[in-house]
C-alpha cells in the first residue's frame, strides 16, 4: 500500500475543506440560515389595517362623565381621545377592553372558596341558580340575609339596591368614598340625604384639609378645570397635609400638620373665625361656640396639631377676608378616609364663612334615586324588622351573617380594613355572586362570577358602537334579568333594559344647604378622643403610618393594567418590592438607610417586607406608604406585587358613618 | 430653512403629575406589554414621568421639601447650528437610522437601526430605549395596536418622535379633502392631547405667534440641563461656535426656583 505523503494528506484535506465549503455555499444552507436569522431577529407583528372612524360618547368610569372619542380601525378600538379632559384612567380604557384576563363567560366555582378554580357556565344556568336562591330565602323568611356591596361609582348601584330592598333586605352598602363619608356628615348636620358639592371652580381661597385635590380626589375633570381657573384668576390654594404630597407641592402654601389632627386644626381655625367676629344663624351655634372657647383654644390646638398659633390666626384671617373662600374635607386622593367629626368641623367653618349656596362655596346635591319601590308583603315585613348597619365596615364587623351576597364591580376584601373578616363571612355564605370585568381579590371568593361590560362597551354612542366582547352583559341588565326571575318583585322593575332605567334616575341638581345644626356632643369629647388615639400605645408603636397614592396607581383599581404597571416610578415599586418613604431622621433612629428592608407592624398584624426610601417630604416619625399594591388575586399583572397596607391599618369604625377611619395607624418597624 | 420647527412647552406649575400623558403615549405608540412591566430595566417607554424632590442633598428641612413631576421625552435637539442640525444622537448614528427632518423632528426608523446603541450613549437626556426583548402584546391586547406606528423588532433603539405619524395622518387627511398646502397642517401629539390641565403645549417654533413660541420666551422657561441658556446673548453665540450644545426644542416652565437650581446642578 502506498504510503500517504504529508503533502498528499494536506492536498486531500484542503480539497475536502474547499469542496465542503463550496458545497455548503451552493446548497443554499447559508442563505437559509441567514433568512432564519433575519426572521428570528426581525420578526414583528403587523397591526391589522382597516377603515378609520371615530365613536363619540361619554365615559362611564366615574361620575365625571367626560366626553371621549374612540379612534377605531375597522372594528378595533385603538385610541381614546379625551381632548384635555378626564384622567389617566380614561387613557387606559382600552387596556380594560382588551385585557387578556377578562371574564369571558359566566363562571361557576368548582374548587374550594378562594382557590380561584372556576368552570364556564351558561347565562341561563347561572341566573337560574341565583334567582332560585333569592326565592328560597324569601320563602324561608330569611330575606334579610341577602346583601350587596356596590362600587361607589357604578351606574348599576341603584338597580342593585332596588333588587335587594324589594327582596326584603336593607343590607346594601357602597364602598367608602368621599361622597358617602360626607353623606353621613350631611345627615348629622343638616338632617338631609345628600352629599356636599364644592364649587371649587369659582372659589378664590381654597383651604384643603389633607384632601389631595390633584391626586384623584372627587371628580378629576372638574378639579382639573378648577385648578386651571385658580391659576388664571389668582385664587389661593392652601394645603394642610402631613406629607409633601403632589397637591401640597403645587399649592400656593403648604401647612404641615401632625398626622391625624386635621379636625382639631379645623376647629382651631373656627375659634379664630369666631374671634374675628364671624357668627352664624345655625342651630346650637352658641353652645358650639362655647365648646370652642373652652376646649379648642389656640394653645390647645397648636399643641395637638403642631401648627403655630400665628399661622392659624393668619389662615383664619385670610379665609375670613376672601371673597369666595371654601374649606374642603375628605382626606386622601382616590380613596378617602375621614371621620364624620372632621367633615362636620369643616362644614362648620364653611358655615361661618357664609358660603352656603354661594358662588365658590358649598352646595348640597341629593343622592341619586329611583324613588321608593312598592314592596310585597314578604319584603315589607322583612325590611321592617331588620335594622340596617351604619355603613359597610359596620356591617362586615357587627352585622349578622349573610347567606347570599352580591359584589357589584367592587373590591371590598381588598379596599376595606375589614377585608379579612369579610372573606371569612363570604366563605361561610352559601352563595356569593360577583359582577366583574376582571377577577379581583373579592371576586375570587365568589360562587358565580358574571361578566360585565367594560366602560368603553357601555359608552352611550353616536354612530357605530363598540361591540360587547365575549358573553358579557352590562351589570344593570344582569340585575334586571335576575329581578325578572324573583317571584313577586317584577312590578318594581318596569324597565326593559338598563338604558331605559337611566331616564328614570332623578337628576342630581344642586341646592343651597339649609337648616344647619352645629354638632355639639361630638365635639365635646372629640379633642380628648383624638389625643387618646394619637397617644395610644405610642411607646410600643412609636411611628405613624400614613397613606399616599402614586400617579396612575391611585387606589390600585388600575394596577391590573399593563400600561399602569409600566408607569410606576422606581421609588414606589421596583425590583418586585414596594417602597415606603420616611424622613432620614426616622431612619437613623431605627437603624435604616436608603434601600434597607423593613417589616411594618401594627396592633393588627405585620406586612413586609418593604424597602425604605429616605426623603424629607415625610415628617419625622411618619412612614408614608403607597396604596394600591399587594393584591392577593387581581389578574397576573397586579397579583403579588408589594403589600396592602390596609391589612395593618387602623380598623376603628366611625360611629356615625359606620366606615373605618384608617388614615392614622401607629406602627413599629422591625 | 425648515418649513416647520415643531416644539413643545411643558408648564410644570400646571402639571399635577397625574400620568395621563404617559399612558396616552404608550397607547398611541404601541409600547410593548410584558408580563411584568413594573420591572424598570426591562421597560420600554418613550415618555417618562420623573419624580424629583429638592432634598437630594438632604440640606433642606421637612416643610421646605417639595416634589415635582417632570414629563420627559425625546427633547428633539437641534445642535448648535440650526442650518445644519446635528443633535448628539444623529452625528453618531452609523446607518442614518436617526436624522432631523425638515420639520425639526429627530426621526428614528426602527427597521433601519442596527442596534449599536451609540445614540443611547450620546443622548444627554436618556430619552432613548433599547429593545432588549422582542416586543410582546399579550392576548387580545394586540387588538388595540395602532397601525400608524410599526412595531419595533428586538435589538433596535426606539424613542419619541413627537408623534410625527399623527402629522402624516393629518396631512393625508388634508390631501384627501383637496387641501394641497399640506405643510400648513398642524397636529397635536398624544401626550399634549391627553393632558387634563393643558400643561403640555405643542406647536411651531418658527411661527412667532404660536403659543409655544410665546411660552418658550417666557421668564419661567428653561430647558433640561442646558446651562448655556443663562449666559448673555453675545457670549452664548460665541460659545455655540466652539461647543456643541444639544439645544433642545422642548421647553419647561416653572416658577419654583428649586427646579431651576436643579437644572444648574445646584
Amino acid at each position: 500500500m502506498k504510503k500517504i505523503e504529508r503533502r498528499d494528506f494536506l492536498k486531500i484535506a484542503g480539497g475536502v475543506v474547499v469542496g465542503g465549503a463550496t458545497g455548503f455555499v451552493f446548497s443554499g444552507a447559508p442563505f437559509d440560515s441567514l433568512q432564519w436569522l433575519v426572521e428570528w431577529s426581525q420578526d414583528q407583528y403587523v397591526p391589522g389595517q382597516g377603515d378609520e372612524h371615530f365613536i363619540k360618547g361619554t365615559c362611564q368610569s366615574c361620575p365625571s362623565r367626560c366626553d371621549i372619542t374612540v379612534r377605531m380601525i375597522g372594528d378595533r378600538a385603538v385610541k381614546v381621545e379625551t381632548s384635555n379632559e378626564g384622567c389617566p384612567m380614561g387613557q387606559a380604557l382600552l387596556q380594560v377592553l382588551y385585557h387578556p384576563e377578562r371574564v369571558k363567560y359566566p363562571l361557576k366555582r368548582v374548587g374550594k372558596k378562594g382557590s380561584g378554580k372556576f368552570v364556564p357556565a351558561s347565562w341561563d344556568e347561572a341566573l337560574k341558580a341565583i334567582t332560585a336562591k333569592i326565592n328560597d330565602l324569601r320563602k324561608a323568611g330569611r330575606a334579610s340575609s341577602i346583601a350587596a356591596i356596590n362600587h361607589a361609582h357604578t351606574n348599576s348601584n341603584l338597580l342593585l339596591e332596588r333588587l335587594i330592598r324589594t327582596s326584603g333586605s336593607p343590607h346594601v352598602y357602597d364602598e367608602a368614598c368621599t361622597c358617602n363619608l360626607t353623606r353621613a356628615a350631611v345627615e348629622l348636620t343638616m338632617n338631609k340625604d345628600g352629599t356636599v358639592l364644592y364649587d371649587l371652580e369659582n372659589a378664590d381661597y381654597i383651604l384643603s384639609f389633607s384632601a389631595r385635590l390633584l391626586e384623584g380626589w372627587g371628580r378629576d375633570s372638574d378639579i382639573s378645570k378648577a385648578f386651571i381657573n385658580w391659576k388664571r384668576n389668582g385664587a389661593k390654594l392652601v394645603q394642610i397635609d402631613t406629607l409633601s404630597s403632589r397637591t401640597a407641592s403645587l399649592a400656593d402654601e403648604w401647612i404641615p400638620v401632625n398626622p391625624g389632627t386635621e379636625s382639631v386644626l379645623a376647629l382651631g381655625i373656627a375659634y379664630h373665625l369666631l374671634r374675628l367676629g364671624k357668627r352664624s344663624t345655625g342651630k346650637n351655634f352658641s353652645s358650639w361656640a362655647q365648646i370652642l372657647f373652652n376646649l379648642y383654644t389656640p394653645e390647645n390646638v397648636s399643641k395637638v396639631t403642631g401648627v403655630p398659633v400665628e399661622v392659624m390666626r393668619r389662615l383664619a384671617n385670610d379665609f375670613a377676608r376672601s371673597k369666595r373662600p371654601v374649606a374642603v374635607a375628605g382626606r386622601g386622593g382616590t380613596t378617602a378616609s375621614s371621620s364624620v367629626a372632621e367633615i362636620a368641623a369643616i362644614l362648620c367653618i364653611n358655615n361661618l364663612a357664609g358660603n352656603f349656596g354661594e358662588s365658590g362655596g358649598i352646595y348640597l346635591t341629593p343622592a341619586a334615586s329611583l324613588g321608593e319601590p312598592a314592596y310585597d308583603s314578604i319584603a315589607a315585613e322583612s325590611i321592617k324588622k331588620t335594622e340596617r348597619s351604619r355603613g359597610l365596615d359596620d356591617y362586615i364587623e357587627n352585622g349578622a351573617d349573610f347567606d347570599l351576597l352580591f359584589i357589584n364591580e367592587s373590591n371590598p376584601a381588598y379596599g376595606s380594613t375589614h377585608g379579612k373578616r369579610l372573606l371569612e363571612k363570604m366563605a361561610k355564605a352559601s352563595m356569593v355572586v360577583s359582577f366583574a370585568t376582571l377577577i379581583n381579590d373579592t371576586a375570587t371568593y365568589s360562587d358565580y362570577i358574571l361578566p360585565t361590560l367594560s366602560s368603553l362597551e357601555s359608552l352611550p354612542r353616536e354612530g357605530k358602537a363598540i361591540a360587547p366582547r365575549y358573553k358579557s352583559i352590562h351589570a344593570g341588565d344582569i340585575i334586571l334579568r335576575i329581578a325578572k326571575g324573583v317571584d313577586g318583585i317584577s312590578k318594581a322593575f318596569p324597565w326593559a333594559s338598563y338604558g331605559d332605567m337611566l331616564g328614570a334616575v332623578g337628576r342630581d341638581g344642586r341646592a343651597k344647604p339649609k337648616n344647619f345644626t352645629f354638632p355639639t356632643d361630638i365635639f365635646k369629647k372629640h379633642l380628648k378622643d383624638v389625643t387618646t388615639k394619637l397617644n395610644d400605645s405610642s411607646e410600643e408603636y412609636p411611628l405613624v403610618l400614613l397613606p399616599f397614592e402614586a400617579p396612575t396607581v391611585g387606589n390600585g383599581e388600575g394596577l391590573a393594567l399593563p400600561y399602569v404597571l409600566k408607569s410606576i416610578d422606581k421609588q414606589t415599586y421596583s425590583h418586585g418590592r414596594l417602597w415606603v418613604h420616611m424622613n432620614p431622621e426616622t431612619a437613623e433612629k431605627n437603624g435604616l438607610s436608603e434601600g434597607s428592608s423593613a417589616d411594618l407592624i401594627s396592633k393588627r398584624g405585620e406586612i413586609g417586607s418593604v424597602k425604605v426610601h429616605l426623603t424629607k417630604t415625610v415628617a419625622p416619625g411618619v412612614v408614608a406608604i403607597p396604596l394600591g399594591f399587594g393584591h392577593r388575586a387581581y389578574t397576573e399583572y397586579a397579583s403579588g406585587k408589594g403589600v396592602n397596607p390596609k391589612e395593618i391599618m387602623s380598623d376603628e369604625i366611625d360611629p356615625v358613618s359606620g366606615i373605618a377611619d384608617w388614615w392614622f395607624t401607629r406602627i413599629k418597624i422591625s | 430653512m425648515m418649513k416647520r420647527k415643531w416644539g413643545m412647552a411643558i408648564d410644570l406649575d400646571k402639571c399635577t403629575g397625574c400620568g395621563a400623558c404617559q399612558i396616552a403615549c404608550m397607547q398611541e405608540n404601541n409600547m410593548p406589554i410584558f408580563k411584568d412591566d413594573s420591572d424598570i430595566p426591562k421597560r420600554v417607554a418613550f415618555l417618562n414621568l420623573m419624580a424629583v424632590t429638592n432634598d437630594r442633598d438632604m440640606d433642606k428641612k421637612y416643610g421646605e421639601v417639595r416634589i415635582a413631576y417632570i414629563p420627559k421625552m425625546c427633547q428633539q435637539c437641534e445642535g448648535s447650528d440650526p442650518d445644519d442640525p446635528q443633535p448628539p444622537c444623529v452625528s453618531v448614528c452609523p446607518v442614518i437610522a436617526t436624522d432631523v427632518g425638515d420639520d425639526g423632528v429627530v426621526s428614528q426608523i426602527w427597521s433601519r437601526c442596527i442596534g449599536c446603541r451609540y445614540c443611547i450613549v450620546a443622548c444627554p437626556y436618556e430619552a432613548r430605549v433599547f429593545n432588549w426583548w422582542k416586543p410582546r402584546y399579550e392576548g387580545d391586547l394586540k387588538e388595540s395596536l395602532n397601525p400608524d406606528v410599526s412595531i419595533a423588532s428586538r435589538g433596535t433603539v426606539v424613542k419619541c418622535t413627537f408623534c410625527s405619524h399623527i402629522w402624516k395622518r393629518e396631512r393625508d387627511r388634508a390631501l384627501a379633502e383637496g387641501n394641497t398646502d399640506i405643510n400648513a397642517v398642524e397636529y397635536t401629539p398624544a401626550c399634549a392631547a391627553a393632558c387634563p390641565t393643558g400643561a403640555i403645549v405643542f406647536g411651531d417654533l418658527n411661527d412667532s405667534l404660536s403659543p409655544v413660541t410665546k411660552l418658550s420666551k417666557d421668564k419661567r422657561a428653561f430647558r433640561l440641563i442646558h446651562t448655556v441658556d443663562e449666559k448673555e446673548e453675545g457670549q452664548k453665540k460665541e460659545l455655540h461656535k466652539f461647543v456643541k450644545f444639544p439645544n433642545p426644542k422642548v421647553y419647561y416652565l416653572t416658577s419654583q426656583t428649586w427646579i431651576r437650581d436643579m437644572m444648574r446642578f445646584k
